[in-house]
């Protein structure tokens, strides 16, 4: 198709704006009523019209506010003491500030510990899924060979396998390796990769088909279409992938439980259940706290990948 | 200008032929392709389908998990005694709810936030990291924390109607508001997860289609259904598998917020079922039964879902 | 790690394609119990802390591995509760390396019991002359089955009222009391819904957060049962009439079942509630009402007990578990009882603890406490076969209460969970007895 025509179908379809109609649609449309000066590329596309200016920062405020509220109250929790959490009227700010929650999680726990156990089983995992999801879904976008259908199916098809069908039958493989208890039974077993290949292979195939020709006229090989000219085009997609197995590799539970016994390979996510009291009254502050430290590292993360997200804009944007 | 493919705007062009995506073939590819795909299909094969071609054998049985005795071979029974019992099938109605709203109420939310947030507001950022934020706090501590908001003796909630002259609902008593609970507290968990992809997919957009619209003017919500959103399908068709298949397994969260309860079972899902019976009750092989049976269902689906997908192509 | 001829087995048989298409490391099935660990290694004590008691559990455990350099104990986190903690036994079970001792639950022990996953602990007591009598002798003999014992108490614990002593007394009622039967309540609460603004008076947990057990005390209280030995009796006539009784209390909004019961009580919203004795030390601090604790309502019994205990698994060497029913007895003598008990707000074991002039200066300072150790003797008894030895029996018990609560019709709920609890008695207990 070209982007002529569907220019050319967008003039029929489109009605000149009416005034009744734009007065229906609200503070978003009346803003395009507005004659609109020749803008720089990009704002063009973004659309920044006061009126709608305004009705985007009014959306963004109330998201937030719905967002952040339950937010608020776990970070506020975690600066209660146990009278004030369960006061009523419930407490907005506490009456005393308890951020020693905060330094007892820390002193009890043996915090560093689990936390590098954390990171060292994230960034394991997220190092080897990634590069298994990359390598697994350029075969699947760009290369024909026999039962490269059927072989996709069999890799997404792991998706709907839930985790309590495997664990068993895992923990009695592990154990015979003799990998209980070690970073490598843990690791292992989770390193399989079906959801980041699933999306890059998506990606991929949306990408231009011409660029791959021009990639394959040129002569170059696999590792050099792969580095010089599709991950270019693929930076937000690969930071999703990234983040989103960050997240999910540092939230594990069930598994690395199942595997460790101690606090030698377990990580924060095992360590956090030692502040609950399992029969009796738990002190929820001190658990809010240290959930607040276990997520701090990967809202960092966010913040470092969502900036290159963005650059990816600019970096690998496909123009005509 | 070129003609890339653009998946989903096809069909408004019956003249003019996609272009045929250029495949690499021969030994030397089939090599390669082999060689990129198998590392990663091992361990699949091995922790994965290992597991659930075991999990299959073992639904024939009667085992209890603890039991050093043989356990004994019983044919279809398992798979009998689950369809003929009334609570299977409340669970399974449960599961459908929760799962179709999880995942229209993530998705939808999630595209509406990509799309304001992906606008040049002042803040932007923080305000992404807000809406990113319930998605990475794991879900044990979401449904701890969820206490604070949706207690009907302390939480957020019943301060907020209280201030208004209104009752709480009994969130935790009452069957079909403990599900909404339930439900609404995963969306919020869920959607820095959808956010995220569309926000990434939003960056991949084409840049002169958005032009082309905004030099007619097209008016906004117009451009969305005729410009974005038929880009972002590939996009939709992702997250609607991926979320599909996430939420059919949400854990946490229930067992934290309710044990499967009230009345015992009212906000169980079919994955809660296949823990409670497998290591609560003990069944292991009754529990491989319900597991195979929610494997198979979902098998259907995802390939119903993709069938649907290529037909619209 | 040494790698033993058996994981070297293991790995040469993982032959990749042979491995996923047999699916050869299979489980229950087609392998037993694979065993124990190495003998030269220490024991391994896997513990959910019951009671935030891991600080307390590995002082104790320093001071043993200090004595005996040569058998010396590890203690593992095996889980954040009971749950977690049997779905972990019950993986290495099915094909790990066992523990040696573990923490078994009231609702988990016998399973263990009856499918010969842990040992009977008898003869090993007498050939290694360690002395049970000293044990409570209720709680002791929670653990028998088919007259042999299977554990040995240690994180105990029971049911008790709290009231709040303010609205006891803007009601005109006793302080120094609770109610002396649940009839005497139903008199109280009335008052006490008066004195604070309607509010109900009495804040007991909902079916999914135990009802099932502070309700199996109630109920006896009325003569009813959720079963005799293997033969459930929930539509027995007296059975039926405290489910009544608990229904008709709620709808006259004397009791009201809440998820979080013991925090309503704590903030003021209800004049007393019914939570384990667990919940003390919490209670004493974070309670922002004065309090006192009192039995649950008679005539006795009208507690069940609950809680833990500590059981060895079968699959392990005789060797092994000689030394770990040595360690169990010293784990839980008179000394390290108190010392425990008084950490996490637990029940002593031993029946000598009481008198010991530690505990008994502990409980001078400490009314409340005394409370539960008062009320043992005089006003618990075991737990209903139906709740604690039939698989799920706890939850589908407090599914069916849940249902009465809500105002169903009692008497067709507890005909169809009798059904229900017969039809799995039948299936998984009946065969194996």
């Amino acid at each position: 198709m070209s982007t002529h025509h569907s220019e050319d179908a967008f003039k029929q379809v489109i009605p000149p704006v009416a005034k009744k109609e734009t007065a229906s649609r609200g503070s978003k449309a009346t803003g395009k009523t507005k004659v609109r000066k020749e803008k720089p590329r990009q704002q063009v596309a973004l659309g920044i019209s006061p009126l709608s200016k305004i009705g985007g920062y009014a959306g963004a405020i109330i998201a937030a506010l719905v967002i952040a509220l339950p937010l608020y109250f776990v970070v506020i929790t975690s600066l209660k003491n146990h009278a004030d959490i369960y006061a009523d009227p419930i407490k907005w700010v506490p009456s005393v500030w308890v951020p020693q929650n905060f330094s007892y999680v820390w002193n009890t726990l043996n915090f560093d510990q689990y936390l590098m156990n954390s990171i060292i089983i994230t960034s394991i995992l997220v190092v080897i899924k990634v590069s298994l999801g990359v390598l697994s879904a350029y075969a699947f976008a760009f290369i024909k060979f026999p039962g490269v259908n059927a072989l996709f199916f069999l890799v997404i098809g792991t998706l709907m396998v839930p985790n309590e069908i495997t664990i068993i039958s895992n923990y009695a493989l592990v154990s015979q390796l003799g990998w209980r208890d070690t970073f490598t039974g843990i690791i292992v077993p989770l390193a399989g990769v079906a959801f980041g290949t699933f999306l890059m292979r998506n990606h991929f195939r949306s990408l231009p088909a011409e660029i791959m020709e021009a990639a394959t006229m040129d002569g170059a090989g696999f590792f050099k279409t792969l580095f010089k000219v599709v991950l270019p085009m693929s930076w937000p997609t690969l930071m999703a992938f990234i983040l989103i197995t960050s997240v999910n590799e540092w939230n594990q539970y069930l598994w690395p439980f199942l595997i460790s016994d101690t606090g030698r390979v377990a990580p924060l996510q095992i360590g956090l259940t030692l502040l609950q009291n399992n029969e009796g009254l738990t002190n929820w502050g001190p658990v809010m706290a240290g959930t607040i430290l276990a997520t701090l590292p990967m809202i960092l993360v966010f913040l470092l990948l969502q900036r290159s997200m963005i650059k990816g804009l600019t970096a690998g944007a496909v123009k005509g | 200008m070129t003609a890339p493919t653009i998946p989903g705007l096809e069909n408004s062009t019956p003249t003019h032929e996609p272009p045929q995506r250029k495949y690499k073939r021969g030994t030397k590819a089939t090599l390669l392709g082999l060689a990129l795909v198998l590392p990663n299909l091992i361990l699949l094969l091995v922790f994965t389908y290992r597991p659930l071609i075991d999990n299959i054998r073992l639904s024939f049985y009667n085992w209890n998990i603890a039991s050093t005795r043989p356990a004994t071979f019983v044919g279809l029974d398992n798979y009998i005694e689950w369809a003929q019992n009334p609570v299977s099938w409340q669970i399974v109605l449960q599961t459908a709810i929760f799962t179709v709203a999880a995942v229209a109420g993530s998705m939808v939310l999630g595209l509406a936030l990509a799309l304001l947030l992906d606008r040049p507001l002042k803040g932007r950022n923080a305000v992404r990291s807000l809406v990113f934020a319930p998605y990475v706090i794991s879900g044990a501590a979401v449904g701890v924390a969820f206490q604070f908001v949706f207690d009907p003796g302390y939480g957020l909630i019943q301060d907020l109607l209280g201030r208004v002259g209104l009752d709480s609902p009994q969130f935790y008593t009452n069957p079909n508001w403990a599900l909404f609970m339930i439900t609404t507290t995963y969306i919020w968990k869920n959607l820095g997860y959808t956010f995220v992809i569309y926000l990434a997919a939003l960056q991949g957009l084409r840049k002169d289609l958005d032009e082309a619209a905004e030099i007619d003017r097209t008016p906004r919500l117009r451009k969305f259904f005729k410009v974005t959103l038929p880009q972002l399908r590939p996009t939709t068709f992702f997250l609607s598998i991926t979320v599909l298949l996430n939420s059919l397994q949400v854990f946490d969260i229930i067992n934290v917020m309710t044990r499967g309860g009230p009345l015992e079972t009212s906000t169980t899902t079919l994955v809660y079922q296949v823990y409670q019976e497998t290591f609560v009750n003990s069944r292991a092989g009754y529990g491989a039964a319900i597991a195979t049976i929610m494997f198979l269902a979902v098998l259907i689906i995802t390939v119903v879902q993709v069938r649907m997908q290529e037909r619209d192509k | 790690m040494n790698i033993s001829r058996r994981h070297m087995l293991g790995i040469s048989g993982l032959g990749l394609s042979a491995a996923l298409l047999s699916a050869c490391a299979g489980t229950g099935t087609s392998t037993s119990s694979s065993g124990g660990q190495e003998a030269s290694g220490p024991l391994q004590f896997w513990s959910n802390h019951p009671g935030s008691s891991r600080d307390v559990e590995q002082k104790l455990i320093d001071q043993w591995n200090a004595d005996n350099p040569d058998d010396q104990v590890q203690l593992i986190d095996a889980g954040a509760n009971y749950e977690e903690l049997a779905q972990k036994f019950n993986a290495a079970l099915s094909g790990g390396q066992l523990p040696d001792i573990v923490v078994a639950s009231d609702v988990t022990w016998f399973n263990f019991a009856f499918t010969e996953a842990t040992t009977p602990l008898d003869d090993i007591w007498e050939s290694e002359g360690i002395d049970t009598s000293t044990y409570v002798d209720t709680l002791l003999g929670d653990y028998v089955y088919d007259g042999k014992h299977y554990g040995v108490p240690y994180s105990r614990s029971t049911c008790l009222m709290y009231l709040n002593t303010d609205l006891l007394a803007k009601a005109g009622l006793p302080t120094d009391r609770g109610p002396e039967t649940w009839q005497e309540f139903a008199e109280w609460a009335p008052k006490l819904l008066e004195a604070n603004g309607g509010k109900a008076a009495l804040s007991i947990p909902d079916g999914s957060n135990y009802l099932d057990w502070y309700f199996q005390g109630m109920m006896w209280t009325f003569g009813g049962h959720y079963s005799k030995e293997w033969d459930p009796t929930f539509t027995d006539e007296k059975t039926v009439e405290a489910a009544k009784f608990l229904q008709d209390q709620v709808k006259a909004g004397h009791i009201v079942i809440s998820k979080d019961a013991e925090n309503e009580f704590g903030i003021g919203n209800t004049a007393a509630t019914l939570a384990s004795t667990g919940s003390l030390g919490g209670m004493t601090e974070s309670a922002s009402v004065p309090f006192i604790t009192a039995f649950m309502p008679g005539p006795a019994p009208g507690c069940p007990t609950g809680g833990a205990g500590l059981s060895i698994p079968a699959g392990i060497s005789d060797e092994r578990k000689a030394k770990a029913a040595k360690f169990i007895d010293w784990f839980t003598n008179t000394e390290n009882t108190i010392e425990f008990t008084q950490a996490t707000g637990y029940m002593p074991v031993r029946q000598d603890a009481a008198e010991h002039p530690d505990e008994a200066a502990f409980l001078n300072e400490n009314p409340n406490a005394r409370t539960a150790i008062e009320q043992l003797s005089e006003n618990t008894a075991s737990q209903d076969y139906a709740r604690v030895f039939v698989n799920g029996g706890g939850k589908r018990i407090g599914g069916a209460l849940d249902r009465i609560v809500a105002g169903q019709d009692v008497t067709e709920v507890l005909s169809s969970l009798q059904e229900e609890t017969q039809k799995v008695i039948d299936r998984d207990i009946k065969p194996h007895l």
